[in-house]
């Protein structure tokens, strides 16, 4: 794959998508009989709520951009991903709530926090690797999912209820200033993106390939592969806290359960509706994923689930390399997906 | 030598020695009634999770596949048993049009001739289209026909008619059921017919892909298994109301003990379907069986909401277990079986018989039959030449593919009789599995992935670990430097589970008996 990414008809392909995303509220809102400055000023209305459902796209969309660039090109099987987001969700409360902290500071923090937490993993890493450091992980993840739900706590996290009443600055409060915060996630969506895009062309994420399609190899090269897993792990965990912080900005009350395994697989399920290892197929992925979980349980309730769980199972067989991975196949181009059959054969 | 092979182990032992002093101290600050106590309780939940760790690891270590849908199995077998135990009617009533439809897709290898001669003479698109057209009329026709089927259920919306209620009736012995209507032949054969259409459809459809016909001559295998499903079809037909009668008067240890049997027998079936239909073909693409049992998780929960409600209830006791009158609790072992006591004395403590020695002694003959296959039979001989290399085993002239669908139904067939040993215990409910399956993922992450003897040791060892926990959480531990003695809150069992899978995975990354790499 010499070719590169920011070719001129694809960047003009992104940003006919961006204006497009732009401009979606505005047409929603005509088309519901408001005027357009109805979404600037944040009036109640479909185009407020499909804001909202598209906001909550883009933050899963970020977690799972990130998970991408650890399963996907990396190749590193983690179950403990939920808390890369749960760390920055809960980090960003109460450093809004019991700190009292503006949102500059917070982030840096946050990014400090996020730092810590991948050199976590990377003590793990060193040490194991395969399902066992997909299951230490999920163990790392479960304790921290256990601690935040202790009663000892409950003053910061609020236990198991969860974190509630933070109050978000007000430039940035997704009940008034909705249509700025929705182009906030859209651009850091987007900024993701081109960011990981960039990073897997680079010389650091063409290593991360490697290790991806045969780590023995890579280290006969010469190169450390502990330290390139390190830092696919650390931009990950910035990238998922970020997404938590847009989270908890977003929602008023943090639930435990972003830091349950169900969340982990989540993002699992998301990459592999997309396509793993294809970047833009995380976008994809969580959006269809969100979308079709939100509309089955408005059009079916309680037995949403039962569908969901049919559709995947249909995606696995009629899909089978996940939307992007399975068109590019369709097309002319294998890339990204010739490992997955190389690695069942190899385990075997 | 044997120095080499200490050297080679020393921390692995080291590791064993620790969990050992730690295993002596725990015992050391408690009664002799309460560590009796516990220690069985803590093997009781140790048994249960072995039964699911067990499947997890021989399906895990064979075919690479970590089947996230193993703790719903277990769930459906704990569901299935209640069934045959408390309403083995509505089990009858049910047999007629499941044998029945299962009639035409046994005898799908007959077919399979008949359909390919006849797709070869059709022109155009017909031959992609009227596979699927098939499959849906077939499908819709046992939907429609089941919605016109009489059949005597219970129903989870209505308090009377609830299962919990029914659970209870039997439990005091007052369980009344209302016969449904008995069937016409037309319904009957309309089933029969129904599943004729859908495995035409099937037929169909499979002739399709590239793969030669695998078989010529007569089937004798699908035609007997055939002719045996419709005799128990027609048993069941025609002397429904004498079968039902027949197990509802009986006594409720034999219903138990059928009950644990139709649970097994129910998974192993469910197990080689689930092989055969959905796993096989994705065994190129391991991350997505992921996927594909998760999702085979979702629908088993809402199956099971459906079907048998969201709210909890209990399986009774059988009357082996149940017994309270002269001699209760019992002294000794010849007591209990004499008087069938719910309880005995041990070591001064208050032992239920179900709970803490009936599911032990289940367990321990599981684990031994087990041990004995894979150790004394060709069979497990080919199950453990896999785990290390099925390649190679399949060059060597072994039809794998066939073990894999074994080891698959055996996996979860051991799940589900887990299921229905524990329901007595601990109740039925949505979420029994999920919780079980994480238990036993912990417990096969410590024993060491695919080590049959390391399941059943990290099961155990997670189930002592948890019940000590929280006999901790309730008397306290004395520490240093601390005036009050230290009680784990409730939180801290399933993290202390979760903190030694940690621990261990991080000292021996290939778990207690893994290999070394």
């Amino acid at each position: 794959m010499t070719k590169s990414t920011f070719s001129l008809s694809n960047s003009l392909g992104l940003l006919a998508l961006l204006l497009i995303m732009i401009a979606l509220p505005f047409a929603i809102a005509l088309f519901d009989g408001q005027s357009p400055a109805a979404v600037l000023g944040s009036e109640t209305g479909s185009a407020k709520f499909i804001q909202g459902l598209l906001i909550e796209v883009f933050i899963l969309a970020i977690y799972a951009l990130s998970y991408d660039l650890v399963l996907g090109v990396t190749g590193l099987l983690s179950f403990g991903h939920a808390m890369f987001f749960a760390v920055g969700a809960y980090w960003t409360g109460i450093a809004f709530k019991s700190l009292g902290w503006g949102v500059g500071v917070t982030l840096l923090a946050l990014v400090a926090a996020a730092v810590v937490q991948a050199l976590l993993f990377g003590v793990v890493l060193a040490r194991v690797k395969g399902i066992t450091f997909a299951l230490v992980t999920l163990g790392l993840a479960s304790v921290f999912h256990i601690i935040i739900q202790a009663t000892e706590f409950s003053t910061y996290t609020g236990a198991d209820v969860g974190l509630q009443g933070v109050v978000v600055p007000e430039w940035i409060d997704t009940v008034d200033q909705r249509f700025r915060f929705y182009v906030i996630a859209l651009l850091a969506t987007f900024g993701f993106y081109l960011l990981y895009r960039r990073f897997v062309d680079s010389p650091t994420g063409r290593v991360c390939v490697a290790i991806r399609e045969n780590e023995e190899r890579a280290l006969a090269l010469g190169y450390n592969t502990f330290y390139f897993k390190l830092i696919a792990l650390l931009l990950a965990s910035i990238t998922a806290a970020f997404a938590g912080f847009l989270h908890t900005v977003h929602q008023p009350i943090v639930s435990p359960n972003v830091a349950s395994l169900g969340f982990t697989v989540a993002a699992l399920l998301m990459i592999l509706i997309g396509g793993v290892g294809t970047l833009s197929g995380a976008i994809l992925g969580a959006a269809v994923f969100r979308l079709l979980e939100y509309y089955l349980e408005r059009w079916f309730g309680p037995s949403a689930s039962f569908l969901l769980g049919l559709i995947y199972i249909g995606l696995v067989f009629f899909l089978p390399y996940g939307i992007i991975g399975t068109w590019h196949i369709s097309g002319f181009r294998l890339k990204g997906v010739t490992w997955l059959l190389e690695r069942g054969r190899s385990q075997n | 030598m044997t120095f080499d092979r200490l050297k080679k182990n020393r921390t692995r032992l080291i590791t064993l020695a620790i969990l050992t002093v730690l295993f002596v101290t725990a015992s050391r600050g408690m009664p002799a009634d309460d560590w009796a106590l516990t220690v069985l309780r803590g093997l009781s939940v140790g048994m249960i999770t072995f039964l699911v760790a067990a499947g997890l690891s021989l399906i895990f270590g064979l075919m690479d596949v970590l089947n996230l849908a193993h703790g719903e199995l277990f769930m459906i077998g704990a569901y299935v048993g209640w069934t045959v135990y408390v309403r083995p009617d509505t089990v009858v009533d049910l047999l007629t049009p499941i044998c029945l439809v299962a009639v035409g897709l046994a005898l799908l290898p007959l077919l399979e001739p008949t359909v390919d001669r006849w797709q070869k003479q059709l022109t155009g698109r017909l031959p992609q289209v009227w596979p699927w057209l098939t499959m849906t009329l077939g499908a819709g026709g046992v939907v429609w026909l089941f919605g016109r089927y009489p059949l005597s259920i219970w129903h989870p919306e209505e308090f009377s008619q609830s299962p919990g209620t029914f659970a209870l009736a039997v439990d005091q012995g007052t369980l009344q059921v209302v016969p449904a209507e008995s069937t016409g032949l037309i319904v009957v054969l309309g089933f029969l017919l129904a599943g004729f259409v859908l495995a035409a459809g099937i037929a169909g459809w499979r002739r399709l892909g590239t793969a030669p016909l695998s078989h010529s001559g007569l089937p004798r295998g699908a035609v007997m298994a055939g002719v045996l499903l419709l005799l128990v079809a027609a048993v069941c037909w025609l002397a429904n109301d004498s079968l039902s009668n027949w197990l509802l008067n009986m006594n409720t240890t034999g219903r138990f003990f059928l009950a644990m049997g139709a649970a097994t027998g129910a998974g192993v079936l469910l197990g080689g379907f689930v092989e055969t239909t959905l796993i096989r073909p994705l065994y190129d693409r391991p991350i997505y069986q992921l996927m594909l049992t998760l999702g085979l998780s979702f629908i088993g929960i809402e199956l099971v909401r459906a079907v048998w409600g969201r709210p909890e209830f209990t399986m009774p006791k059988a009357a082996l277990f149940n017994g309270r009158g002269d001699g209760c609790p019992a002294e000794s072992f010849a007591d209990l079986l004499a008087n069938q006591c719910a309880t005995m004395s041990l070591f001064g403590a208050r032992i239920r018989t179900y709970n803490e020695i009936f599911i032990i002694v289940v367990g321990l003959v599981v684990l031994i039959a087990v041990w004995i296959l894979l150790q004394r039979t060709r069979l497990g001989m080919i199950i453990r030449a896999g785990v290390q290399d099925s390649e190679m085993v399949e060059a060597l002239g072994i039809n794998v593919r066939r073990v894999f669908t074994q080891v698959f139904a055996l996996g979860v067939g051991l799940a589900a009789l887990g299921g229905v040993l524990a329901a007595p215990s601990i109740g039925l409910s949505n979420d029994m599995g999920t919780r079980l399956l994480l238990l036993a993922l912990i417990a096969l992450a410590i024993g060491g992935l695919t080590s049959f003897p390391g399941a059943a040791a990290g099961a155990i060892l997670v189930g002592l670990l948890q019940q000590f926990m929280i006999k901790y959480g309730q008397i306290g531990i004395p520490l240093p430097f601390l005036a009050e003695p230290f009680k784990p809150s409730p939180p801290l069992v399933p993290a202390s589970a979760v903190l030694l899978m940690v621990v261990i995975l991080l000292v021996l990354p290939q778990g207690l008996f893994g290999r070394n790499e």
